[in-house]
């Protein structure tokens, strides 16, 4: 029985370390939207980190919690000089010139010889677990989770809701704004430094554009009015298609190339009938029990 | 009510078990991590193809006595991610005795450490990165040829041929395989002493490449040696030609694909590409292998042969040490030698690399045919 349970984690580990990683990216996405910024720099923030981390512990010999540090740190310092110009952008402009930021980090790598380039670092020692993993995200989570009802949070909020009302109210937008993005940039970073001393490896490829739409997607599949969503985005996101391996042969289908349709099939349902994310079903039933109540009476 | 109706069917269960054979085979799985989805799906369907052919090929011989073999096959999207999924299901779940794959190079270095912690045998069909990949452990077995086997071989190959003198270079350089082929262009031609008149680069999602090709040829070089994916190869060779380059063009593995002659069309014509596999070799085992694919309906191109060599090889280690174990297989693997495979008379290196003889082949008249 022991033996058995064993086996069963040790098939899932993978699943549930990611799940802590995707977890935290989705929340580095959350805590610009908190703003109102739709800021998408945070596939280069977390390559940024990763490639800090491994090389301190790689190249350097630093401890791994001093490399984990720097995971996060370097990445917030580089979202300074970044976020001082793009963050008077809004919207859309914001988007692009964040995602071009990520773009210039990726090929930087790729053009840089010392970190081998597109082929990455290799052979980095297993360092994270995922207690470890999940430990940081419960972390972040507290953190952003008493932001909310903080003097803080009721900025952030006025700025998402009316940004020159929020800065005839005498809030330093600006200010709040480039925290925030130094607080995603941090929490990717953070999720990069895990990933690479779990993984084994980091190559510039894993921190493309199509990284920084997975953790959008995580984030509005969840929702994005609490800290709560993105989590849960991410949760469901990251175990669909494994748990897709073990159904779709219940399912008579054919795993692989259907799988990914599946997948693909349950997102597009979330984003046209569940507009607040998989968070509001439960709201939305209590309302329609609600409702029922009422015309019964 | 509910016993009639069940009763028919228990006895069609009973029937069935009766006239399948005793059951004295024990089930030995063998799992793969192939990239079935994602950008390199092309070559997981191959493999899939390359898998299921040698396991019922050995099952039907019944060269493992009381054994049956059972593919375990799982696609990791070209993701690292899922391929580290993938590998711990393989090793924890299904508990299978050895590991085909995982796909492509990058995902393997994610992977292959996982399962030589576990102590569970891996056999890479396609990996042909010619660092990090072995190097992760002594449960890390290679049979598909590495870039440094295939490449200066067939720049030797061809300039025994043409005698070229000078090259221009031209690689995709945010790939970890066309990266890695290109290393190995650029020592081999200065071994050669091959002069390298020029070098450039280009992205996996570019297009348009003249501004590269019209550099390098105004270099004039007797030769254009090219690392890409077979996506960006076929617009490369067509461009080249469209600027007027006659001359002779090498590519890397990335060309070993019947997709670059029909996208270039004639431009294809006369390009050069090393592989492991010689198809229209005259061997023995080759030519059974040919003929059982042709039975089975399916075109085998080096992906999939590879693929059905890395099963022959795991099977063939079950046989020599004795044993079906995680612990057998590795034991045997020690001991394969000379194995008549299609690839050619198959070995392992003290490195534990695949060690066969690579081939040159040559696009004539819209088919990749063996230079001789």
């Amino acid at each position: 029985m022991m033996e058995g349970l064993a086996d069963l984690y040790a098939t899932y580990q993978s699943t549930l370390a990611y799940i802590g990683l995707n977890g935290l990216l989705a929340l580095s996405i959350y805590t610009s939207l908190s703003c109102g910024q739709l800021a998408l720099g945070n596939a280069g923030f977390a390559a940024i980190g990763a490639y800090a981390a491994a090389l301190l512990t790689m190249n350097a010999g630093a401890p791994f919690p001093l490399a984990l540090a720097a995971a996060a740190v370097v990445p917030a310092l580089v979202a300074i000089p970044l976020g001082l110009p793009v963050l008077r952008l809004k919207g859309i402009f914001l988007a692009i010139a964040t995602i071009g930021f990520g773009e210039v980090v990726r090929i930087g790598l790729v053009n840089w010889d010392y970190v081998n380039g597109a082929q990455g670092l290799v052979a980095i020692p297993q360092k994270a677990s995922v207690g470890l993993i999940w430990i940081v995200l419960a972390a972040a989570t507290l953190l952003l989770w008493r932001l909310r009802g903080s003097k803080w949070g009721f900025a952030l909020e006025a700025i998402r809701q009316d940004e020159p009302a929020a800065r005839t109210m005498g809030i330093d937008t600006a200010s709040y704004k480039l925290a925030m993005l130094m607080l995603g940039a941090a929490l990717a970073g953070l999720a990069g430094g895990l990933e690479a001393h779990f993984t084994f490896m980091v190559a510039p490829n894993g921190f493309g554009f199509s990284r920084v739409v997975d953790m959008l997607v995580f984030a509005v599949v969840g929702g994005i009015a609490s800290v709560w969503g993105p989590l849960f985005g991410a949760s469901f996101l990251t175990v669909l298609p494994e748990a897709m391996r073990d159904l779709a042969p219940l399912l008579g289908i054919e795993p692989g190339p259907l799988r990914m349709l599946v997948n693909g099939l349950i997102l597009l349902a979330v984003i046209l009938f569940l507009p607040q994310g998989l968070v509001s079903l439960g709201a939305r039933w209590r309302e329609r029990r609600a409702a029922r109540a009422r015309r019964a009476a | 009510m509910a016993m009639s109706r069940l009763a028919p069917l228990a006895a069609a269960a009973a029937l069935l078990a009766w006239a399948s054979p005793a059951p004295a085979q024990t089930v030995v799985k063998i799992g793969a991590a192939l990239s079935m989805t994602g950008p390199a799906a092309a070559y997981g369907a191959q493999q899939k193809a390359g898998i299921q052919a040698a396991v019922d090929q050995i099952n039907k011989s019944g060269e493992l006595k009381g054994v049956k073999l059972e593919a375990v096959i799982e696609d990791d999207a070209s993701t690292k991610e899922q391929g580290i999924a993938v590998f711990q299901r393989l090793i924890n779940k299904d508990k299978v005795v050895a590991i085909i794959g995982p796909t492509l190079s990058n995902t393997a270095t994610a992977t292959d450490p996982l399962a030589q912690m576990a102590g569970v045998p891996v056999v890479a069909v396609s990996n042909t990165a010619p660092k990090g990949i072995t190097d992760i452990g002594d449960w890390i077995w290679r049979v598909s040829l590495t870039e440094g086997q295939v490449i200066p071989g067939a720049l030797k190959a061809a300039q025994a041929k043409l005698g070229f003198k000078t090259a221009g270079v031209l690689y995709g350089n945010d790939d970890a395989f066309t990266q890695a082929g290109y290393s190995v262009m650029k020592s081999a031609l200065e071994a050669m002493g091959v002069k390298t008149v020029g070098t450039q680069t280009f992205a996996k999602p570019d297009r348009d490449y003249s501004a590269q090709l019209t550099a390098l040829l105004g270099q004039k070089p007797d030769i254009l040696v090219v690392s890409a994916l077979v996506e960006n190869a076929s617009g490369i060779v067509a461009q080249a030609r469209q600027l007027g380059y006659t001359g002779p063009i090498l590519g890397g593995n990335g060309f070993n694909s019947p997709a670059l002659i029909a996208n270039a069309g004639k431009a294809a014509e006369g390009v050069l590409v090393g592989t492991a596999w010689n198809k229209v070799s005259t061997e023995k085992a080759n030519q059974d292998y040919v003929a059982l694919m042709k039975a089975r309906g399916h075109e085998p191109d080096q992906f999939c042969t590879q693929a059905y060599v890395g099963v022959q090889v795991v099977a063939d280690a079950m046989r020599l040490s004795g044993q079906h174990t995680r612990a057998g297989v590795k034991a045997g693997f020690l001991k394969v030698k000379d194995l008549p495979t299609p690839l050619g008379k198959f070995s392992f290196l003290p490195s534990r690399d695949g060690d066969h003889a690579p081939a040159v082949q040559v696009v004539k008249d819209g088919k990749f045919q063996i230079m001789q």
